[in-house]
């Protein structure tokens, strides 16, 4: 390792390390535009001059294309460099238009801070300035191209490091441009992180336009929680309004980025006063109640409940956006006072695919996001990154970016921002695919595998004895041979049940023949982890409590951050259920249906407000600090409310969890989070971590290979010329995060309905006709998409918020080909 | 829309490429050829064509001088105004060639013959000063003789024979 010398301070760094990086980790932070670390060197800018004085350089040179070498004595404050920089910033400056009073990046502009510390302050330069038009470029960023600097971070971005081919560098010398080809919506889901890498006000985030200077804002490290990977962020608050979110670096998860869907969707939080306001005041059977009066309420009638039917009477149900304070505390109300639940799950095969998901991930097996980023071959099965956990798809083009092939096995038309290989195949299909391409990779024969993977390997035999893999099969498993450190990243939404487990004992079987593979789960929701984690197998899940409600068994329903209507596929059984119950409570933040009919309703905090702990897909306990208290936001234009009171107007809210605390009388014995103290003691470790936890994977255990293979439910059979209707996530537009958002609306497409080639023109479709599905809700009217890299026999449907998807009546449809007409 | 005859001599002539990307310039000259200058709807066909996005095609066409994406003249004055035809008098004969054809950098006179544009060094500096046009090059240009050259391209009335 390298030791050199830098303004007279010694420090040793890893080989490879760049000069301006040594510089920075001794909290030296030399100038610069074009350098960024994920984006590597190219020594554009000139501005991170530093004098080299003694070492195999020599002089002035820039400290981000030299790495740094044993003997290197720097100086960054050499005259010779500082004047060199002082020039640079000059030369820089020259078309600036100094608009920073009206410029949304004043205050956390690197122009700014290097204009003043390079020492430039009066303009010599007499001539005219370069102007350009600018683009409209969608609606997150806005672009104000006078302010560049030409860099090129932007470009080197979006096309090298994201992938995308629609925004880079146009023309030469004086007229240097960095746009799109026309004006237009800019096509990559990460664009927003322009707003975070343009070192200058170019690109700025349109959500939050005008609205605020960074030193008015209230910053707090937070998390996204819009899916199950937990990027880090910054959250920022202002006149209790969450305004902007940017990406906090984390190494290991989600590096310095973050997807358009969880950076822009956050609107919900402040409730637009547009198309629906978040609901801030509790209510009482529709009438706005005092928070103590609704709690109180609550409270009595469940007890009432209890007292008249058995605690059994009385239902707590969560979803896959529930924190862990959140899940526990359900956990330990249920256990408590005898309630049942907690029902984390609506459809039973998701919790069958998430529990497995978990428990058969092992520390040994389990990778992050960085460490997809160097694997050196990618395998996707029933996953669809870009939508299901955008970022993955990030880390997966920087693999494939360093040649590392990458091969997908889904129904659906998967595409990444990356080349790959993809087999549509039915999800009863992807195990044998995978199977297939694992034994052909393992180059060993089974006996020296040893007696642990015995089992495992018989189920495999018995899955592939009637499966004729497609030649191209054997070239990918060709690759996957000449791989060390390959990853499967497993989906859960439409695979079949056993599929999680299977997938890590594959890693595991590859693992016994000398490679390093890893496991990367995707899960539902940012609350999966935990879900499963805390899942009772005593539990129903939401399907079984209808029928109980329908049968008298459940009179009283607690929905804790919980909303059916969106989650639950038959909207007309779950009308008629809800009327049954004799008292249904909803803590939440969304304006649901579910909140807007609740006998009581109280608004739950949500993460700004009051924090909380996430476990991601793999097992990381991560917690996002509250950033704010909240509160009725002050618009422009609006007094705040003229309420005489100690309290934030629409401020006081308590997390669901402790919310659900109170009603169950339980606040005594839990007087602050911990889930230390509450995660049951069956899941170790977390009592050794204290709270809040971060950053660690707390909740994996050592599982080893699976024993019990083959005893496989899933209904592999499927009637002739009948389709399954696949049920699909969208990054934007299914989550209820982008329903409640009014930030994302505009990047919302319409719904479209993927089938295959081949049966397209079995039934007469072409691309772009509408259809009308008969499902046994009704009529679903939706335009087709066709596509040759969908499977067979298949209709691929998102969840889409402007869809009655909940006519399909059912988690698992199959729909015969008479039923799908043309209209 | 690209006449069909031309779009398959470029299919042809990208088939023949190890990657299509490879013949962006090529396609964008023949274009020329025919129609001149790239307009936008050009662009994009082309970009199609070479399996590349518009803007990446953008990003070539507008780096490169030799490809126009705006409307030319007939005749595509280049005048080198690199280092040695600049010590060579460059400035005094852009300014000539300007005041003959009542024309500044980057305009096209009123006849839509000539277009004037500066150029950086196009390798003939053992005869500097020196200038394009279309595809011919001309050296230890004087004021005369750019008068010669301009009278005689001015009485070809054909684009394609002017080489
Ligand atoms: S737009 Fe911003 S990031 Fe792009 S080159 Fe200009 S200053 Fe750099
Ligand atoms: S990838 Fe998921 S966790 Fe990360 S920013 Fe996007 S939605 Fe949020
Ligand atoms: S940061 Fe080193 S040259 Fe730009």
């Amino acid at each position: 390792m390298p030791r050199l010398i830098i303004d007279e301070r010694e420090i040793e760094v890893p080989e490879g390390t760049k000069v301006i990086d040594a510089a920075e980790m001794l909290g030296i932070v030399i100038p610069r535009f074009c350098y960024h670390e994920a984006l590597g060197s190219v020594g554009a800018c000139r501005m991170c001059a530093v004098k080299f004085i003694q070492g195999p350089f020599k002089g002035v040179q820039m400290s981000c294309m030299i790495e740094a070498q044993d003997g290197m004595v720097v100086s960054t404050t050499d005259q010779e460099a500082v004047e060199f920089r002082k020039r640079v910033i000059e030369l820089l400056m020259k078309n600036h238009p100094l608009d920073c009073p009206v410029c949304d990046e004043g205050g956390q502009c690197l122009l700014q801070d290097e204009t003043i510390s390079g020492g430039h302050a009066m303009r010599r330069f007499p001539g005219p300035k370069r102007t350009y038009r600018d683009q409209y470029l969608g609606p997150f960023i806005k672009h104000e191209m006078n302010r560049c600097i030409h860099c090129y971070r932007c470009s080197r971005f979006y096309q090298e490091f994201a992938g995308y081919r629609d925004l880079g560098p146009m023309q030469i010398g004086d007229r240097l441009y960095f746009g799109r080809f026309s004006d237009g919506c800019l096509e990559s889901p990460f664009s927003g992180n322009l707003v975070d890498i343009c070192p200058t006000g170019v690109y700025t985030d349109k959500t939050a336009r005008f609205k605020l200077r960074r030193w008015d804002l209230q910053r707090a490290p937070g998390l996204c929680n819009q899916c199950s990977l937990g990027c880090n962020t910054v959250a920022n608050a202002h006149y209790r309004g969450v305004m902007r979110m940017e990406a906090r670096f984390n190494r290991d998860v989600n590096g310095y980025f973050l997807c358009d869907a969880g950076r822009f969707g956050f609107s919900y939080a402040n409730g637009d006063p547009g198309l629906w306001r978040r609901p801030l005041f509790p209510k009482i059977a529709g009438e706005v109640a005092g928070a103590a009066d609704a709690l109180s309420a609550a409270r009595k009638a469940l007890d009432d409940i209890a007292a008249k039917n058995g605690p059994g009477a009385v239902a707590v149900v969560g979803s896959q956006r529930n924190s862990l304070e959140t899940q526990s505390m359900m956990n330990l109300v249920c256990e408590t006072r005898g309630w049942l639940g907690p029902v984390f799950f609506f459809d039973p095969a998701m919790r069958l695919k998430t529990l497995s998901a978990v428990h058969e991930l092992d520390g040994e097996i389990a990778v992050s996001m960085k460490q997809i980023e160097n694997a050196d071959f990618i395998l996707v099965v029933g996953a669809d990154p870009l939508n299901e956990a955008p970022m993955s798809a990030m880390a997966i083009r920087q693999a494939a970016r360093k040649k590392a092939p990458v091969v997908t096995i889904d129904p659906r038309p998967v595409s990444l921002p990356c080349d790959s290989q993809h087999f549509a195949v039915l999800p009863k299909d992807i195990e044998s695919y995978l199977g297939a391409l694992i034994l052909k990779a393992m180059g060993k024969d089974a006996a020296s595998l040893g007696s642990e993977s015995e089992n495992f390997r018989a189920y495999l035999g018995s899955q592939l004895e009637n499966f004729n893999p497609p030649e191209s099969l054997d070239q990918c498993a060709r690759l996957l041979a000449a791989s060390s450190k390959p990853v499967i990243i497993c989906g859960t939404d439409v695979t079949m049940e056993t599929t999680p487990a299977f997938a890590a004992d594959c890693v595991r079987l590859l693992n016994l023949c000398e490679k390093q593979a890893g496991l990367f789960n995707l899960l539902p929701g940012a609350g999966s982890f935990g879900a499963g984690l805390l899942s009772r197998t005593e539990v129903p899940t939401f399907a079984d409590l209808v029928e109980y409600i329908e049968n008298g068994r459940v009179r009283g329903l607690v929905f804790a951050e919980s909303d059916p209507f969106h989650c639950y596929p038959d909207r007309a059984r779950l009308e008629s259920a809800l009327s049954k119950l004799d008292f249904f409570l909803a803590l939440d933040y969304f304006p649901s249906e579910t909140a807007r009919r609740a006998s009581v309703f109280y608004p739950a905090s949500t993460i700004f407000e009051t924090g909380a702990t996430f476990l991601n897909q793999e097992g990381r306990a991560q917690f996002a600090s509250p950033v704010h208290c909240g509160g009725e936001p002050i618009r422009p234009g609006e007094h705040p409310p003229r309420v005489y009171s100690g309290l934030v107007p629409g401020g006081d809210h308590l997390p669901a969890w402790k919310a659900l605390a109170s009603i169950a009388g339980m606040e005594e014995t839990c007087p602050d989070i911990a889930p230390e103290k509450f995660v049951p003691p069956s899941i170790p470790g977390f009592e050794a971590l204290g709270y809040p936890v971060d950053g660690q994977r707390p909740a994996l255990a050592k599982s080893g290979f699976k024993t019990q293979w083959g005893l496989n439910t899933f209904d592999k059979s499927q009637a002739p010329l009948t389709f399954e209707l696949l049920m699909v996530e969208w990054i934007f537009g299914t989550s209820e995060f982008s329903a409640w958002s009014d930030s994302l609306a505009p990047a919302v497409l319409p719904p479209l309905m993927s089938i295959s080639a081949k049966d397209a023109v079995r039934l007469g479709l072409a691309d772009k006709d509408k259809v009308s599905v008969e499902l046994a809700g009704g009529e679903l009217e939706i335009v087709v998409s066709v596509s040759d890299r969908t499977a067979e026999s298949v209709l691929i449907v998102p969840r889409h918020n402007g869809l009655e998807w909940q006519k399909s009546h059912d988690f698992r449809v199959f729909v015969s080909s008479e039923k799908i007409r043309k209209i | 829309m690209l006449p069909d005859q031309l779009r398959s001599k470029l299919r042809e002539m990208i088939a023949g490429a190890e990657s299509p990307r490879e013949k962006a310039i090529d396609v964008m000259y023949a274009i020329q050829e025919l129609q001149g200058w790239m307009n936008d709807e050009a662009m994009v066909e082309a970009a199609q064509l070479l399996a590349m996005s518009p803007l990446e095609l953008e990003e070539l066409a507008t780096f490169y001088d030799y490809i126009y994406r705006s409307p030319v003249g007939k005749f595509v004055i280049k005048v080198c105004d690199s280092t040695v035809c600049w010590l060579e008098g460059q400035l005094r004969l852009t300014d000539y060639i300007s005041s003959r054809l009542g024309i500044g950098l980057g305009q096209t006179s009123a006849d839509g013959l000539f277009t004037l544009l500066p150029v950086c060094c196009i390798g003939y500096c053992d005869r500097a000063p020196a200038m394009v046009i279309n595809k011919r090059v001309y050296g230890n240009l004087t004021p005369e003789k750019i008068d010669r050259i301009l009278a005689q391209l001015a009485q070809k009335a054909d684009f394609s024979g002017s080489e």
